[in-house]
């Protein structure tokens, strides 16, 4: 019988299997460190930029900052939706897609016009196999996301909004919030709006140019850095997410295997029990 | 250093981390206008920020900057230095007899 020879020939191919999942597994993890680091690294860059702000914005400065302008109403919104390259992660794109598609919903719901625009190949894919417009598409953005990458992303959705061509921005991205928990999100990112009560310019100092050429500066800089961070928290939560989907690869692949090792003791010992019964059949049938 | 009180708490922070937490007595910042000096006790202040090389003297040492798309902010004696590009260059020893800030 050949029975224990399949059973073994499926054990070798579930443990070729598993030893790659391990290695990406490991691979996921390590690169799960480094990307965790540059999402804590980018975060005093983000609370400082944010506190200046508030600290420049006046109210009669509102007005002069068109990127501070508050639309009456929306009739064209953008939606930047971020994902990965690769999968093997699991649900992660999916999720994201998910949310996407809610936000494209609501909008249409709500009679608004969209410019969809995809960074990742996977939702990139997902979109063009349905035969969704997209305004654009990136799928070279690697697993180590720069300022740059975010400015090329953001800054000609901004310039869209500064010039009236669309009144409200969103980012769906993960939002790394730990390492268990990187919900997709859906994020408005322009108009920027500063709450009343968080305004704080105070008349003593010196400001060099005046503080609305200082704003008009540095809020492209924010906006950057909201898709910059966008970029580095979806980058981590994409390793996680891997790391688990792999995790879980790997642990399957041992039951498989401890299972089926199983099976193919209980067959090979049948085959020998069934090969003493024929060889004592045998020499029984002899001694007569 | 940290035994005389009439420094600046410095801080250089750029989306990829924070590239300088420390003291220091005198900086040179690359305006958007052209170079600007800081010392202890400077009036508080928010200013664009040029392209180029940012120095900073703390005791001996000097350290050097390029920045760029930033701007650099003075309250009371603690300077925060905001941009999107702030590299390390090589820094050095401050000349004897020279001031690193002119």
């Amino acid at each position: 019988m050949a029975k224990a020879r399949d059973i073994q020939r499926r054990i070798g191919s579930i443990k070729s299997t598993r030893k790659i999942t391990r290695t990406m597994e490991m691979v996921a993890t390590s690169k799960l460190r480094r990307a965790t680091q540059r999402v804590e690294q980018a975060r005093p860059y983000a609370v400082k930029l944010q506190e200046v702000i508030e600290r420049l914005v006046a109210p009669d400065l509102v007005e002069l900052q068109p990127i501070l302008r508050q639309p009456e109403r929306i009739a064209r919104s953008a939606v930047v939706l971020i994902t990965s390259n690769r999968g093997l992660c699991g649900a992660f794109n999916t999720n994201l897609i998910r949310a996407a598609r809610e936000l494209l919903d609501r909008a249409e719901r709500d009679r608004i016009e969209v410019d969809l625009h995809v960074v990742g190949r996977k939702a990139v894919n997902f979109f063009r196999f349905r035969g969704v417009e997209m305004a654009s598409t990136r799928t070279d953005i690697s697993d180590a996301p720069t300022a740059e990458d975010a400015r090329s992303i953001i800054e000609p959705v901004a310039r869209q909004f500064v010039a009236g061509e669309v009144d409200a921005v969103y980012l769906v991205y993960s939002e790394f919030r730990s390492i268990m928990r990187t919900p997709p999100v859906a994020r408005q990112v322009l108009p920027v709006f500063v709450p009343e009560e968080r305004v704080r310019s105070g008349p003593w100092y010196i400001l060099d140019p005046s503080a609305d050429e200082i704003l008009s500066r540095v809020l492209p800089l924010y906006i950057i850095n909201a898709g910059y961070r966008a970029l580095v928290e979806t980058a981590a939560a994409e390793q996680g997410a891997r790391r688990t989907a792999m995790k879980n690869a790997t642990d399957n692949a041992d039951d498989l295997t401890n299972n089926l090792t199983r099976l193919y003791n209980r067959a090979r010992q049948a085959e020998i029990t069934q090969q003493i019964a024929e060889i004592m059949g045998g020499s029984e049938a002899l001694v007569d | 250093m940290s035994s005389d009180p009439r420094v600046l708490r410095v801080s250089i922070i750029s989306p990829a981390g924070i590239g300088y937490e420390g003291e220091a007595e005198a900086i040179v910042a690359p305006a958007y206008d052209g170079q600007l000096g800081i010392l202890y006790g400077h009036a508080p202040m928010m200013v664009l920020l040029g392209e180029g090389e940012l120095r900073l003297r703390a005791g001996r040492s000097l350290h050097r900057f390029h920045v760029a798309r930033g701007f650099l902010q003075v309250v009371e004696n603690e300077v925060t230095v905001l941009a999107e590009e702030a590299r390390a260059l090589e820094g050095g020893e401050v000349p004897s007899g020279q001031e690193a800030a002119h």
